[in-house]
């Protein structure tokens, strides 16, 4: 078991700021009482161990900090926020005021605090969740009453100055029935410090809504973040998601579909680097609840150096979901002998006329792409980073918001080409 | 141009070709003919430098230098191009990327810059537009999604605009219709000059209908059993390989 002090922590809860917040806080800490943080004999982190951040979460619990902003991180932030075409909100070391100041429009935003938005409380008890709700000083409410001209920007960034940073975020949004939203996640962190960020995200597309979101996780390599995003979906209602994990020391992600309804649809997929030091872990989960539903997710991953990757995707077709679809895809370019991956599909399913179907790989570089890149005079290292990319870019192709996608790629190539020069200079 | 001596060539824990000697002047297009497993694609993958398929002994010559060192990219920025019998889909990788990283190393190679993008397109809807090719072809990634014929005619697209000074086209009539055929022809044909050479390799004698060849060889168990000029296509044709294939080894 991978133990919090819980009394440090009753002493640090009954410090926060108090209001609507507390009764959640008081459940938290008892849950997280019983189970602790997860460990590798919890079957959903097997492969990821999180006593490293369990180690974190106890230090910090000794010396709560929030740093100031840094110098870097200012410029970083100025760096996104000058993609144009986005409607830049930025949360930077938790703080959430920025956001919380801007006049309401289509879009308005609140503590949810103060908020008559009550999460939904079936994931509190999850104990990334529970950690999230008992630390938590207060989290923010999106409604989304009308669709939004522009692309919203999440800019979320912490900065790990003098002490080990510890940073909970939690985000509702609601998309009213009918209409469409456009949000980008961006995470970033800069600092020397060791850093632990944990994300909780929930998103409520009514009837007839829509989101296109894309998530993007550029963290320092010292910095290690999970996320959970749960978006639930009612008739008619559709999610597209892309997501860029191309950073980090350890990154895990949950992300949770629930398909209440007939007419529900999402469709996403998932790009992940790692190299020498760095763990990801996508885990999702799809809930066709009845049908004619639709998912359809393809997560791609490429290792280098001694790193791992973990990717589990599991759709689950409820009784009497008869018309549902589901399809998953996870594929992995293995480039180096000390990289591993734990790819695992799964697909539970009590119901009778369903369409589902899995596909994963693990591989290497083609050699017969590869020879025939050559005999067209490429070089072979430039035959290898254009096959990397083109593996890549099968991706990268779907991103759903256009305004960041010059951003991304550019960063994409930044990324490889950097992973890429250290491990042929090894 | 190229001058093979005595070539041997292992893949795998077989020797396939056990001696074979070849050579090939400017200006002339060769035919080489030959049963299933005689060693043909052996040969055009020995020659471009393909690393599975080792040079046990013998060598191979081009332009006067011997090339059974140097690294396939190498043997293409020499001006050897070759034409594979199966083009290989790279989805992901644009048809148009790889036409012009291709044609910037030969550039390089020559001590030259790098074409413009505006030349680049004019060059490449030129050549298109002799093989037949619809231009949407370009922006596709390579041989993704192509019919049999399309990747075919992409192969002598990519040879149309890099020039090679020696083109090896491995089995490219093979799973042509009739006017692919033709295309692919008259994309070899404009190529043919005195200063290139061009060697077919083929099962059939189709090919050959719509490409003259100099001359034409055959290969029999990893070596060249008989030579002639282009009327020995049409004789083999008609009677098959065994005639040569036995009076060679009588």
């Amino acid at each position: 078991m991978n133990a919090l002090d819980i009394d440090k922590l009753r002493a640090h809860v009954a410090g926060l700021p108090g209001g609507g917040l507390d009764a959640i806080r008081q459940q938290a800490v008892a849950a997280l009482a019983r189970t602790g943080l997860p460990s590798t004999r919890d079957e959903a982190f097997k492969y990821t161990d999180l006593s490293e951040i369990g180690a974190l979460s106890r230090a910090w619990l000794e010396q709560p900090t929030r740093p100031p902003i840094s110098a870097e991180a200012a410029r970083r932030i100025d760096e996104v926020t000058a993609t144009g075409g986005i409607d830049w909100l930025v949360i930077a070391n938790g703080d959430l005021n920025a956001v919380l100041a801007r006049p309401a429009g289509p879009v308005s935003f609140e503590r949810l605090s103060e908020s008559l938005h009550r999460p939904r409380p079936a994931s509190a008890l999850e104990p990334l969740t529970a950690l999230n709700a008992a630390l938590l000083e207060d989290g923010l409410v999106i409604r989304v009453d009308a669709s939004p001209e522009q692309p919203l920007g999440l800019l979320v960034i912490d900065d790990a100055g003098d002490a080990p940073g510890l940073s909970q975020l939690r985000i509702d949004i609601e998309v009213a029935a009918g209409q469409s939203l456009e949000f980008v996640e961006y995470y970033l962190s800069t600092g020397e410090e060791a850093h632990y960020s944990n994300a909780v995200l929930q998103l409520d597309l009514r009837e007839g809504s829509s989101a296109r979101h894309l998530r993007l996780q550029d963290r320092d390599v010292r910095h290690s973040q999970t996320q959970r995003l749960d978006v639930r979906l009612e008739r008619d209602a559709a999610f597209t998601s892309a997501s860029f994990d191309l950073g980090g020391r350890l990154t895990r992600n949950d992300l949770n579909v629930d398909l209440t309804s007939p007419g529900s649809s999402a469709e996403f997929s998932g790009l992940y680097l790692s190299a020498d030091g760095q763990h990801v872990d996508n885990h999702t989960r799809v809930d066709h609840r009845t049908g004619p539903t639709v998912s359809r997710q393809e997560y791609r991953g490429i290792l280098f150096g001694r790193s791992r990757a973990v990717w589990n995707g599991k759709a689950m077709v409820h009784e009497g979901a008869d018309g549902t679809d589901a399809q998953q895809a996870n594929h992995n370019l293995l480039l180096s002998e000390h990289a591993e991956i734990d790819t695992k599909p799964e697909l539970e399913i009590y119901a009778e006329d369903v369409r589902c179907a899995h596909g994963t790989t693990v591989g290497q570089l083609d050699d017969r792409a590869l020879f025939y890149l050559r005999s067209r005079g490429l070089d072979a290292d430039d035959a290898r980073r254009l096959l990397v990319h083109a593996f890549a870019a099968e991706i990268l192709s779907a991103a759903p918001i256009d305004a960041i996608a010059p951003h991304l790629e550019a960063l994409l190539d930044t990324r490889l080409t950097a992973i890429d020069d250290v491990s042929l200079s090894v | 141009m190229l001058k093979i001596d005595n070539l041997h060539v292992r893949t795998g824990d077989a020797e396939i070709l056990h001696g074979l000697t070849l050579e090939v002047n400017a200006g002339e297009v060769h035919a080489i003919m030959g049963p299933n497993g005689s060693g043909k694609s052996t040969l055009a993958q020995a020659v471009a430098g393909h690393e599975d398929y080792e040079i046990t002994e013998g060598t191979i010559e081009f332009l006067g230098q011997d090339i059974g060192e140097l690294d396939p990219e190498e043997r293409a920025r020499e001006g050897l191009f070759l034409g594979f019998q199966y083009p290989v889909e790279i989805p992901g990788v644009n048809n148009a990327y790889l036409l012009k990283a291709a044609l910037n190393a030969k550039r390089k190679q020559a001590g030259e810059g790098e074409i413009d993008a505006y030349e680049f397109l004019k060059l490449a809807r030129e050549k298109m537009a002799l093989l037949d090719m619809d231009p949407k072809f370009l922006n596709r990634g390579v041989n993704e999604g192509f019919s049999g014929g399309e990747k075919k005619r992409n192969e002598i697209l990519q040879m149309a605009v890099l020039e090679p000074k020696l083109a090896i086209l491995d089995e490219t009539d093979s799973g042509l219709d009739i006017d692919a055929l033709k295309a692919v022809a008259q994309g070899v044909n404009a190529l043919r000059s005195p200063d290139r050479a061009i060697v077919l390799v083929t099962h059939y004698q189709r090919l050959l209908d719509y490409i003259t060849p100099d001359v034409v060889h055959v290969l029999s168990a990893g070596r060249i059993v008989h030579s002639g000029d282009k009327s020995l296509a049409t004789e083999l044709e008609d009677r098959g390989y065994d005639w040569v294939v036995e009076a060679a080894s009588a």
